[in-house]
């Protein structure tokens, strides 16, 4: 059964309606609960380069070994050296922050610029950029990393460029086909006729006005990307190094000690990633739904 | 037989199809509240701009809305020789709407039950009783298929014609029917070969080939080049000769309405305006008509006025988009025959299609005395 | 007599068609070449409009597009105000711009969608000139007053005007860069009938006030006789006829442009009055731009190639029809010309 209903009476102006009107109620719930986090994620990165934290993340005490989550102002409890696991989330933050911000500015400057050459300029310079895309995406991402860490030294920074690198064919793939879909609706054919400079078009017309939505939307989606990699090596031991606290590492060290009982010092890195990487992800579902107008037709 | 004497072939009777625009909270009320007969043996024109809901009213009529609310009340009956029956019998059950001062508000609609009904009422009617062709031929022929294997395909499932050899030989004939040059030659070509109009002429055989009762013809010349239109018109006027066969005509083009239809209806806003014999309809006398049909005839340029570069007349004002219905007449804004007296009456209700000569009606406060 | 603002001499542009998805870096790539303007000349005056007719494929709209040097030509040369522009550079060729305009067919063209009327407008009146707020506020105006929209229409974005509206504001967007030459690519043909008079009759009124050049590009043959001075008729890339509007469309002397004009579904009565009966189950061939074609282009749909029992000259590869004077400025390329 679906229902129909005329909301907005005789006129239906739909700049007029209030904006929990306007688009669908799982779109603002997605974007509000993303903001949520990625304002978790900033503020807490604040505190953790600052070094306002409720102890020292890597100050080891010898009295409170695997201490049970709210005893004695170690809210979440400490792990199997006495650290205190609220602090260690919190450092963690600086894991991936800078890192992954460094990945996503790469795929984006690197995508953008590729994809204008090859959607606006065309012709061989667009078979040149299709095959450089083309090789890039078919290395497996994780081979390279791995490469890059056994030829240089297991850095977070490195990992980083890798993926950044490795995300530039969808950004300049996206960008491409916008300036594509652009033109054969005529738009940079009638923009030249008007007699607009080139520079103007691109930065103006194509970058700012169609593709900020995309550019946002990848950057979020990379940003998740970014965090759950860095995870994953951390885990595996390629990433942050202990004692440096990453997620990944303090899931892995705490994993040993899930089965004894002692569940939380591998669970609360554990949910910590899956919160935030949900909320990158879902900020730009909502965000890609709400921009580009892909529910509200 | 007695039936078919007294019944029309189609009577579509007070058609209500309404889509919702979700963006903007609304319905759009394409058809609302239409009616139309389509005599045996008669073409009916239905002439208005876009937006106006004509081509909305055939697509409702072969059941082929299926998003939003869809067709939300009306009947549609259909009185062939072999077929009688009301094409939206049951379907109400689906379908609730609340309205609120004679405007409808919510509608309740179980899509999935409307859905299968539907297909139930149309089987056998569909492609076989009332065929269809539309305004871009080449994108109803599948591309991969050669012309003559899809219509082989159409004459064995719609007709007696079971045997392959009988069915190809009755697609040889229906495509020199619709008198395609070389029709051997096309038989065996597939549709990217084929030009538009040749396409359009394919399309047109498809239709005839189950020898339907009701041929609609959506906007069958759109989109096609000058010297194509005026031979896919003389082959409809041809057919309609020879075959005698009922037809639906939908069309922006009033040339090729006043050169085939003998009952014309004209829409505007989702509503017939003015619905009457084709002479009286379209004819000279600007009197006797609706503003909106006296306004369009005279947007066309005549030659005269095309000789002396005269100025076009033109209908001041925008096409109404049928999200924003006025309470009153639709075509007030626009309207440049409102008198003082009927001012009022214009502007706050909707006129009702009133008879002003037998077989003439118009929807308008002018003829309402 | 007023000064010719315009003159294409022998404009030709050929695409060519890459066989293979590897051709993009081959040499010596085998393609195809597709004449879609070929050798067409023609001059447009100062308050002039020309028309330029044919079916869909012949040819038309690649020749506003050349001239505007939205596409670059074959050969050929193209001179605004007697200056050639064939050869100039982008950055030459961008104050041109300000003197000649197109107006597309696709009504969204040029209206970006995320932005309002008031900043498209704005946008295009300072293409060219450095002005102050103030300055841009007056002259949006003045455009809007020109193309008869309202002031409230100014904070609207595209997706909320109607279709008029568009091509109202698409024509105030040419006109706000002080154009004297608009190329018109079916202007009407995506509009509704009662909206289409409606710009037919600004258009014009358009030209009577600033004094502007037309080329109407459009297969309405009842517009482009309403709106144009001069028309030439269009067939597989070659200009076929050219003259008056008056002699072209009521004296047609190539079969096609004839055949063009009886087409007309209001019109057709005239066919059996004129005294040439043409046979009405003429031979319409594959309407197929890139199939070679020898001598006459129309000859494989000619009525009256038909008629004469295929004359050889029709076919012959080394005399195709050129366009010849057959008075008062009145062209036509056919061996054979009607009305004699």
């Amino acid at each position: 059964m679906k229902k129909y209903t005329q909301t907005s009476g005789e006129i239906g102006d739909f700049s007029q309606l209030p904006i929990w009107q306007k688009y669908a109620w799982v779109d603002l719930l997605y974007v509000s609960y993303g903001l949520l986090i990625v304002a978790l994620v900033l503020v807490s990165y604040m505190f953790g380069m600052l070094h306002w934290l409720p102890y020292d993340p890597q100050q080891i005490n010898m009295d409170m070994l695997m201490a049970p989550p709210f005893s004695q102002g170690y809210w979440l409890g400490t792990d199997f050296m006495g650290r205190d696991i609220q602090s260690r989330l919190i450092m963690g933050i600086q894991a991936y922050f800078l890192p992954g911000l460094l990945a996503v500015s790469i795929s984006l400057l690197a995508g953008v610029m590729l994809g204008i050459l090859s959607g606006y300029l065309g012709g061989k310079i667009e078979t040149v950029i299709t095959y450089i895309t083309n090789l890039i995406d078919s290395f497996p991402r994780l081979v390279l990393i791995l490469l890059v860490v056994a030829a240089f030294k297991p850095d977070i920074y490195y990992i980083m460029m890798v993926m950044g690198i490795t995300g530039i064919p969808a950004v300049a793939t996206a960008i491409a086909n916008k300036i594509r879909f652009l033109a054969q609706k005529n738009f940079i054919e009638a923009a030249i006729a008007l007699g607009l400079r080139t520079r103007a078009i691109i930065l103006k017309h194509i970058l700012w006005y169609n593709c900020r939505a995309l550019l946002i939307i990848q950057a979020t989606l990379g940003m998740g990307e970014a965090i759950l990699l860095e995870t994953s090596l951390s885990y595996l031991g390629f990433g942050v190094q202990e004692p440096v606290a990453s997620w990944g590492n303090m899931v892995q060290s705490g994993a040993n000690y899930f089965l004894q009982g002692n569940f939380w010092p591998s669970t609360a890195p554990a949910l910590a990633i899956l919160f935030t990487i949900l909320g990158f992800n879902l900020l730009g579902d909502g965000l890609n739904n709400i921009l580009e107008d892909r529910r509200g037709r | 037989m007695a039936v078919l004497a007294t019944q029309p072939l189609l009577k579509i009777e007070n058609l209500r199809t309404y889509f919702y625009a979700r963006s903007k909270h609304s319905f759009i009320r394409a058809v609302d509240g239409v009616s139309l007969e389509v005599g045996h043996s008669e073409t009916v024109g239905v002439v208005g701009e876009s937006g106006s809901g004509k081509s909305i009213a055939a697509m409702s009529v072969m059941g082929l809305i299926s998003n939003g609310p869809g067709v939300i009340g009306g009947s549609i009956r259909f009185t062939g020789r072999r077929v009688q029956r009301d094409l939206l019998e049951g379907l109400d059950k689906f379908v609730n709407v609340k309205e609120r001062h004679g405007r409808v508000m919510v509608v309740n609609k179980d899509e999935a039950g409307w859905q299968k009904a539907s297909e139930r009422q149309m089987k056998n009617l569909r492609g076989k009783e009332i065929a269809m062709i539309f305004q871009n031929p080449r994108a109803s022929l599948n591309p991969y298929i050669t012309v003559g294997e899809q219509l082989t395909e159409a004459v064995q499932l719609h007709t007696l014609y079971k045997t392959r050899k009988e069915a190809s030989d009755r697609a040889l004939y229906w495509l020199e029917q619709v008198k395609i040059d070389s029709p051997r030659l096309r038989f065996n070509s597939y549709p990217a070969d084929l030009s538009g109009g040749m396409c359009q002429r394919a399309m047109i055989a498809m239709a005839l080939s189950s020898e339907p009762a009701l041929l609609i013809a959506d906007e069958p010349t759109t989109g096609l080049d000058a010297t194509i239109q005026s031979k896919i018109v003389n082959l409809l006027e041809e057919l309609k000769s020879e075959t005698g066969i009922s037809t639906l005509l939908i069309s922006h083009d009033i040339s090729v309405i006043s050169r085939l239809a003998d009952r014309v209806a004209v829409m505007y806003g989702g509503a017939v305006v003015e619905y009457g014999q084709s002479k009286l309809v379209l004819g000279e006398d600007a009197s006797i008509k609706h503003p909106y049909t006296a306004a369009l005839l005279a947007s066309v340029p005549s030659e005269q006025q095309i000789r002396d570069k005269a100025s076009l007349q033109t209908i001041e004002g925008d096409v109404l988009d049928t999200i924003n219905v006025p309470a009153g007449c639709r075509f007030y804004a626009r309207c440049n025959q409102i008198t003082p007296e009927i001012n009022e009456k214009c502007a706050s209700h909707h006129p009702e299609l009133r008879e002003i000569s037998p077989g003439h009606q118009v929807r308008c406060w002018r003829f309402s005395n | 007599m007023s000064k010719t603002i315009l003159e294409v001499k022998q404009l030709s542009k050929h695409f060519s068609r890459n066989r293979s998805v590897l051709s993009g870096l081959q040499r010596n790539r085998r393609t195809e070449i597709i004449p879609a303007v070929d050798n067409v000349s023609f001059y447009l005056r100062e308050n002039e409009t020309m028309g330029l007719v044919g079916e869909s494929g012949c040819g038309k709209t690649t020749v506003g597009r050349t001239i505007l040097r939205l596409i670059k030509p074959t050969s050929g040369t193209v001179l605004f105000n007697d200056r050639d522009i064939t050869h100039l550079s982008d950055q030459e060729l961008r104050p041109l711009r300000k003197d000649m305009q197109l107006i597309f067919q696709d009504l969204d063209a040029g209206l970006n969608p995320k932005m309002r009327v008031q900043s498209i407008l704005s946008e295009a009146v300072s293409v060219f000139e450095r002005l102050s707020d103030a300055e841009i506020k007056v002259k949006t105006r003045m455009l809007l007053d020109q193309v008869n929209l309202k002031y409230s229409k100014l904070s609207s974005y595209p997706s909320e005007l109607s279709g008029g509206e568009k091509r109202r504001v698409g024509i105030a967007r040419v006109l706000a860069v002080g154009a004297k030459i608009i190329v018109a690519d079916e202007p009407t043909s995506a509009l509704d009938v009662s909206i289409q008079a409606q710009v037919v009759n600004l258009l014009r009124e358009l030209q009577t006030q600033l004094g502007l050049s037309y080329l109407f590009i459009s297969h309405d043959l009842q517009v482009v006789e309403l709106m144009s001075h001069k028309v030439a008729v269009m067939y597989l890339g070659k200009i076929v006829e050219m003259g008056l509007t008056e002699h072209v469309s009521s004296a047609a002397r190539h079969p096609y442009t004839y055949i063009l004009w009886s087409s007309l579904v209001g019109k057709l009565s005239l066919e059996a009055l004129h005294p040439l009966k043409l046979d009405r189950r003429a031979n319409w061939g594959v309407f197929d731009f890139e199939r070679p074609t020898r001598g006459c282009r129309f000859a494989p749909r000619c009525p009256v190639y038909e008629r004469l029992g295929h004359p050889a000259e029709c076919t012959d590869p080394e005399n195709e029809p050129q366009l010849r004077d057959v008075g008062e400025g009145h062209q036509v390329a056919c061996h054979f010309p009607l009305g004699n």
